[in-house]
């Protein structure tokens, strides 16, 4: 029997014409509530449907090839769309912003968790949460004006002159150019080919990792908090240090803790305005970091209210279907890891 | 050392096949290999730890120091006055174009993500039901906001004359255009496109914020309601609902702080707009476009004016999430 509704035979203490209005408002709260949840999977449908749409027409005459060619010339004639580089773009970001915020996100909620005292952890928490409120148009802003020149002035010039030198694999031609459009550009297996740029993928890396160290930290800092004591207490009774405790302990949230970084990356697959800001925006693929590249965030946004003929508006809708459909898959990962960890702590209580 | 933890018998587990199998003592194996050096292993855990907080919270600090020396060297009345194309050059338009559309956004957005957390806490039967609804939330909430836009721009914005509408979307963007010309939306870029966009980005927030608050209610609470006679919805609207209310407005300010500093999805919906305009029908200007369009610029006066752009924007969302707290607090209602 659901709350508030009345045994049968029971009288009510107030009068028919008021129960009426009671139903009635029963039912309309209830409905209400489920016309909202219907909206938001319309939204949804709605979302595919319109990129589906739109992107018909790429989809049929580009098809695969879309993601196995880097050449993108959207003029009139040539009409050759590739998104190889946009996705080599996304792809490279996404790692080194990955490399660069886990370490980091996990030794704070180790902080947060298990180092701070008490009156420091909340202030602590709250402060890297503050970096998840700037508006990402901000973090640009901060990349362009003051991250770019110091990361050209100083990590990028002592990187340049440490591994200038230092050449992995001598590669033939550009990849991914097609015999149609040879491009005679090498791509040397070099991590610093063409000198300090500050706007390239090492930037753009960097401030993603900064915009999804918030998000992994704190989910990560929930996840450890679910460490349970009898395991701690167990370990510290066996004489573990600290440290051998807190490994156990984010051994045991390790699901968590992947579950978490997947969602930073599903956050650092959909950013748009802060990379293009620092990334240089040039539809080329390079295996150095030191060379400006393009995200398929930001070939959109760049190039979506240009896309004046059809199957140029198609293509572009093709990459937003393919931003939609590996943001969908992230997500879901990493929910369903990190959900595995609480149900796995409730089937233990 | 106890011998069984130095060759790695230790079992911590309660039972040797039971949930707590991957607790492996070998970890304390590889380790534990002597007193000291599990003392140095330690003592460089905790000041790596400590350091890479450090470091966290430098940049939040490099970030905000270098907006507030670059924002307050260019902040002045003219900014907060005038429009872009006056001569001291000003950002009044931007700023009113944000909170308009900050707010048509809150107005559409913030029921509809409540009614979706109710919709999961009070109605939906636990199960499969209310897991769909779910990760539909969260894939909402993971979609990349620059689709959002797109979504609006097709179905709201982008005129469709002289195409052949055939087909479902043919006859849906058909039947949306007839709607909004009842309703009187243009169509074109308008601050209502815009509104509707930041909009979509805010339920699955709402919603999610909404959910975790609504269930932290204790049930004794719904059980009191219903034995004096209250019925669900009565139950739900005076009783667990403003007990809920606090967590859930910091939820909504979440959101609003988001959706404040979106920028993507304006580019296709409200465009922006170097004129004053207080009219959502219009082509609408915002704060993060403005900085956007500024920082990209040559000019050094418009790079300083997206500074300063930046520091309102961000002074905007702190302000109001405080008053937001602060008159909250007092209608706190204690949970016990």
């Amino acid at each position: 029997m659901s709350i508030g509704s009345l045994p049968p035979g029971a009288t009510a203490p107030f009068n028919r014409r008021r129960r009426i209005l009671r139903e009635i408002f029963d039912r309309t709260v209830a409905g209400l509530a489920i016309s909202g949840v219907l909206a938001m999977f319309g939204l949804l449908a709605l979302i595919f449907l319109v990129l589906l749409d739109g992107a018909w027409m790429a989809l049929v005459k580009v098809n695969w090839h879309f993601f196995t060619s880097s050449v993108w010339d959207p003029v009139k004639g040539h009409d050759h769309y590739g998104v190889l580089a946009f996705a080599y773009g996304t792809a490279l970001t996404t790692f080194i912003a990955l490399l660069l915020a886990v370490p980091v996100s996990i030794g704070t909620a180790v902080f947060i968790v298990r180092i701070a005292p008490r009156w420091l952890s909340g202030p602590v928490s709250f402060l890297v949460e503050l970096l998840a409120a700037i508006p990402s148009v901000v973090y640009g802003l901060w990349g362009a004006f003051i991250m770019s020149p110091w990361l050209q002035n100083y990590p990028e010039t002592w990187l340049y002159n440490a591994l200038h030198n230092i050449h992995l694999i001598k590669l033939g031609y550009y990849p991914g150019s097609t015999p149609k459009y040879p491009l005679p550009e090498y791509f040397p297996a070099n991590l610093v080919h063409g000198g300090p740029s500050g706007t390239d993928y090492l930037a753009g890396g960097l401030i993603l990792a900064i915009m999804i160290l918030p998000i992994i930290t704190a989910i990560t800092r929930d996840v450890l908090l679910q460490f349970p004591d009898s395991i701690e207490h167990g370990a510290y009774a066996l004489g573990a240090t600290w440290w051998q405790t807190t490994w156990l302990a984010i051994n045991y949230c390790r699901v968590g803790i992947f579950g978490a970084a997947m969602l930073g990356m599903a956050r650092a697959i959909g950013e748009t305005m802060a990379i293009i800001m620092v990334i240089g925006n040039t539809d080329r693929i390079s295996s150095s970091l030191f060379a400006g590249g393009q995200t398929l965030t930001g070939v959109f946004v760049n190039e979506f209210l240009e896309a004046d003929r059809p199957i140029y508006f198609s293509a572009m809708m093709y990459v937003a279907l393919t931003l939609l459909v590996s943001a969908l898959v992230t997500t879901l990962a990493a929910r369903f890891m990190i959900n595995r960890i609480g149900t796995r702590h409730a089937s233990e209580e | 050392m106890p011998s069984d933890l130095a060759d790695g018998t230790a079992n911590l587990s309660p039972t040797p096949s039971g949930p707590n199998e991957f607790v492996q003592p070998v970890a304390f194996k590889a380790m534990g290999r002597s007193g000291l050096w599990r003392r140095i292993v330690n003592v460089s855990a905790v000041v790596v730890c400590t350091a890479s907080a450090a470091a966290a919270l430098s940049v939040l600090f490099l970030i905000f120091g270098y907006m507030l020396f670059e924002g307050v060297r260019y902040l002045n009345l003219d900014f907060l006055t005038h429009l872009p194309l006056d001569t001291p050059m000003g950002m009044r338009n931007s700023i009113v174009g944000t909170l308009i559309l900050v707010g048509l956004a809150s107005v559409a957005g913030v029921p509809i993500g409540m009614l979706c957390g109710i919709y999961l806490v009070e109605y939906a039967r636990k199960g499969w039901s209310s897991d769909i609804v779910r990760i539909v939330l969260d894939v909402l909430a993971g979609t990349p906001t620059v689709l959002l836009g797109v979504l609006v721009y097709t179905v709201m914005v982008v005129h469709h004359h002289g195409k052949q509408l055939t087909g479902f979307m043919g006859t849906f963007l058909d039947i949306v255009q007839h709607i909004q010309a009842w309703v009187g939306i243009p169509r074109h870029y308008s601050g209502w496109a815009g509104g509707v966009a930041l909009a979509f980005i805010m339920v699955p927030i709402v919603a999610r914020a909404s959910e975790e608050m609504l269930r932290l209610v204790p049930r004794a609470h719904r059980e009191a309601s219903a034995a004096l006679g209250a019925s669900k919805a009565e139950t739900l609207v005076r009783v667990v609902l403003p007990t809920a209310m606090s967590g859930i407005v910091t939820g909504i300010l979440l959101a609003v702080a988001r959706v404040a500093g979106e920028t993507a999805p304006l580019f296709f919906t409200s465009f922006g707009n170097t004129a004053m305009t207080y009219n959502p029908s219009d082509q609408m200007d915002s704060l993060p476009e403005r900085i956007y369009f500024y920082s990209q610029s040559s000019v050094p006066s418009q790079v300083h004016q997206s500074w300063a752009a930046a520091l309102v924007l961000v002074s905007l969302i702190t302000i109001f999430s405080a008053v937001m707290r602060i008159v909250t607090r007092k209608r706190r209602i204690r949970t016990h």
